[in-house]
């Protein structure tokens, strides 16, 4: 995970669009908690740059 | 195994963003083993290059390849047609593969993606370290398997400086000391009266270089006088 980020940022994407949790298959509130952490972090981020350069707008 | 390191992509980037195509050639020996430019790094590389390029507006088209070796000219059979279609290779080969696929594939252009460190061992999983200097008189025999010009940081072949200190090397801390290296190790094979006779000036005449090494077996008086004027 930790090379993944590195590589995101080399190329100038925030390293933050990329986590990885470790969540029990019954474990439902982790599971929440950590998709409600990556959508704040996608709504702060705003669109990938790579879809701004790919010319998608939504 | 000769160990090799990945440029830093800004390196690498500066290197190739003016091209239209490039063809990311790995090498599955060496550098496949140490983790810097096998098939698996290939990948990673050319993903990040494409995402580089889109970010940055540009258009490069990029390929992916991965040979055995780029240190032997049999193995770029496969790709040698393939190579046509691109402006240069990026090559994740040691320096050895680098120069040798700018030598069989001429005059296509070869840029290198990796920094060669060594000739070295896998020490634990993803850290390798240096043990052999390629000096061409090897003499692990007199030092229990260690080599002092290697490991030693003023490869010193009559024994430790002042420098060392509580089994560890001036130059760092966190290196060992050569010379106690082989001290326990003779001790262990019970040759410590092997280090009581002076090693014997070393044959620098093997270090000159390029280095060549023709096999017996195929040795051809008549082309070794050619080579030798």
């Amino acid at each position: 995970m930790r090379q993944a980020k590195k590589l995101l940022e080399e190329i100038g994407i925030e390293p933050e669009r990329v986590e990885m949790f470790n969540i029990g298959a019954s474990d439902a509130v982790l599971f929440a908690k950590a998709a409600d952490q990556m959508t704040e972090c996608a709504n702060r981020l705003g669109p990938s740059p790579l879809k701004k350069a790919r010319g998608v707008s939504k | 195994m000769i160990v090799a390191e990945r440029k830093l992509f800004e390196q690498i980037w500066e290197s190739v963003k003016d091209l239209k195509s490039l063809l990311v050639l790995g090498c599955g020996t060496c550098v496949s083993v140490c983790q810097s430019g096998g098939e698996k790094e290939v990948g990673l590389l050319a993903s990040e290059l494409r995402m580089k390029s889109r970010l940055a507006g540009k258009e490069i088209k990029i390929g992916e390849a991965t040979i055995e070796r780029q240190c032997d000219r049999e193995f770029f059979d496969s790709i040698k047609d393939k190579v046509n279609e691109y402006d240069a290779i990026l090559s994740m080969a040691c320096g050895a593969g680098v120069q040798f696929s700018a030598e069989v594939l001429e005059p296509v252009r070869v840029i290198p993606a990796l920094n060669t460190r060594f000739i070295g061992v896998t020490v634990e999983e993803g850290i390798w370290a240096e043990r052999c200097r390629a000096c061409g008189n090897c003499v692990l025999r007199d030092y229990g398997g260690i080599c002092p010009i290697t490991i030693c940081a003023k490869s010193l072949v009559n024994g430790p400086c002042g420098g060392s200190k509580n089994g560890k090397c001036e130059a760092s801390q966190e290196k060992d000391c050569a010379w106690v290296l082989i001290y326990n190790r003779l001790k262990k094979q019970n040759r410590l009266d092997d280090l009581r006779r002076d090693a014997p000036i070393k044959d620098y005449t093997t270090q000159t270089h390029p280095g060549r090494y023709v096999n017996e077996a195929y040795r051809k008086p008549e082309l070794e006088a050619q080579h030798a004027e």
